[in-house]
């Protein structure tokens, strides 16, 4: 690693501890100062919105190459298609699926983005609202986790792992981050109770969501991962070269 | 429907809507609520036409009551008990406040429907564009492909039923292993069109120096008028927020403020913000029935 890799990473790093030490303790500390009746709403959405905003500008600023860009809107709108396909079944949708495929095959970073704008794009066919960016923020993640627990080793690229892990996530990130998100938004001052409730009224809700992603693995991993492999074997796209020369040639800076 | 106010400069439409929605989203004041109520329907209203609207409203209805029962449900401050329910006192100022929270829940799914009118998807390619050049060329990619991938499957499945693997007279179980092989079929035309749609783009010089975009968006002087009345009417609002002119306390007890000049200054200029697009539209019509 050179010296202006190194000052690259050190400013990415600070970057991050400025915006980890500094917005989220002012988003928190504005709660307790304002204390307003939406001063949980307010503060989390500043969480959220910022946590999205680093997620998709690091993935902007290192200019990805055109086949990256194309193969990531495929696959958003592969989600979002599938969406639309199952609108009918209340949550059976093939969306954290898809997004769990992307990441492990295209890594975390990939994952986050078709996460994030699968949520963003398919609420133009389904209705915009507040609730955009926790779809956004809470695929995203879904995405980000598979793509680092595989590079890191921890998941395995086979079906019946994705399957376990895609049931796990879809149940306690997606209903994790969504269930509070109608407390949070439309109540006074969110007590314990209310969270619970949320819970537990969202419970089949998550628990047909989970089992959609675990069916929807099922079929898809293996024919999924054999035309994303092969695609990327045949054109050499995100190979481990190319991909570090993209980090840190084209500014891997966020 | 003709849309005047969508024909301005889609930065405008955009901080419009970033306005109306941010205030909508906080002010919880009864009478900001209804002026906020009364913009949002007529507009979208006008846009949309009483039908789509009404079957709107009638989809939200549930949710907006969801709204109003849960939170009297769940929040026991306030001081005039009703009832008790089981330990938990029902209180006078918690059912307020879940009608205002119900009302603020309309406004909003109201304000996001005129949005997804007027802010159409190349408008807002044009806005994001700028500042995020490949995110918005993955959102109006990805807009393309949807219905291009609609139009392939059916391709791929009636040509499977021209070579006569047909879905029809088959159970459940193989009908969906049909379907997965008509998909998988498609997922890999798709990737490969991925890649020649890349390297097109490449060769047409994708993502080299210099290169702009093209739109057909102008700021006019028309959109200078708006963008100083736009920044007057949201700055007095502001100023009004500020000074506590739109603070509604519902708990412990209910007060409103005092009705001052101010503060009815105030509730005028968030009720033109809020009926703009249509006083704009007014004015436009009126102009035209005058040159006929």
């Amino acid at each position: 690693m050179s010296d202006s890799l190194k000052r690259r990473k050190y400013r990415r790093i600070g970057l991050s501890v400025i915006l980890m030490g500094g917005l989220v303790p002012f988003a928190t500390l504005w709660h307790f100062l304002y204390q307003g009746e939406r001063s949980f709403y307010i503060s989390s959405l500043i969480m959220m919105m910022y946590t999205i905003v680093v997620f998709l500008s690091a993935f902007e600023r290192r200019k990805p190459q055109a086949r990256e860009v194309v193969v990531v809107s495929v696959l958003v709108a592969l989600a979002v298609t599938g969406r639309m396909a199952f609108f009918m079944i209340p949550q059976f949708k093939p969306v954290a699926a898809i997004v769990i495929l992307s990441g492990v095959c295209l890594g975390g970073e990939i994952g986050f983005v078709v996460g994030a704008m699968t949520g963003f794009v398919s609420n133009f066919f389904f209705g915009q609202g507040p609730w955009t960016p926790w779809q956004m923020l809470a695929f995203g993640v879904i995405g980000f986790l598979a793509g680092v627990l595989t590079e890191k080793g921890i998941l395995k690229k086979k079906k019946l792992n994705l399957c376990i892990f895609g049931g796990l996530t879809t149940f306690f990130v997606y209903g994790g981050i969504m269930n509070p998100c109608s407390v949070i938004m439309f109540t006074s001052k969110p007590t314990l109770q209310s969270f619970i409730a949320a819970y537990i009224s969202g419970f089949w809700f998550d628990m047909m969501h989970s089992m959609a992603s675990v069916i929807f693995l099922w079929m898809l991993t293996i024919p999924m991962l054999q035309k994303l492999e092969r695609i990327k074997k045949k054109y050499g796209l995100l190979n481990e070269v190319f991909k570090d020369e993209l980090l840190w040639e084209e500014g891997g800076h966020i | 429907m003709r849309d005047t106010f969508g024909s301005y400069h889609p930065s405008l439409n955009f901080l419009y809507f970033l306005a109306v929605i941010g205030f909508g989203m906080f002010l919880m004041h009864p009478i900001f609520l209804s002026i906020s109520l009364v913009g949002s329907l007529s507009y979208a209203i006008y846009l949309e036409g009483t039908k789509a609207i009404g079957k709107q409203l009638l989809y939200s209805i549930p949710l907006c009551i969801l709204v109003g029962v849960i939170n009297p449900l769940f929040n026991h401050e306030g001081i005039t008990i009703l009832t008790y329910i089981g330990d938990n006192p029902l209180t006078l100022e918690s059912i307020y406040y879940g009608i205002a929270m119900a009302v603020l829940f309309m406004n909003i799914i109201l304000w996001f429907k005129c949005y997804s009118y007027v802010m159409t998807s190349d408008k807002l390619i044009y806005l994001l564009g700028r500042k995020l050049p490949t995110l918005a060329l993955i959102f109006s990619m990805t807009l393309r492909f949807v219905p291009l991938f609609k139009k392939q499957f059916k391709k791929v499945m009636r040509a499977q039923e021209g070579i006569g693997n047909s879905s029809r007279k088959k159970n459940i179980l193989a009908r969906i292993k049909w379907a997965m092989k008509v998909l998988s079929i498609m997922v890999t035309w798709i990737l490969e069109n991925a890649i020649d749609t890349a390297d097109s783009m490449n060769s047409r010089g994708y993502g080299l120096k210099g290169r702009s975009s093209f739109s057909l968006y102008f700021f006019q002087r028309r959109d200078a008028k708006l963008l100083i009345g736009l920044v007057l009417l949201v700055g007095s609002v502001l100023t009004g927020v500020l000074n506590g002119q739109t603070y509604m306390r519902y708990f412990p007890s209910v007060k409103l403020q005092p009705t001052t000049v101010q503060s009815i200054a105030v509730y005028i200029a968030y009720g033109v913000l809020c009926i703009l697009p249509l006083g704009l539209q007014m004015v436009e019509d009126i102009k035209w029935h005058y040159l006929k």
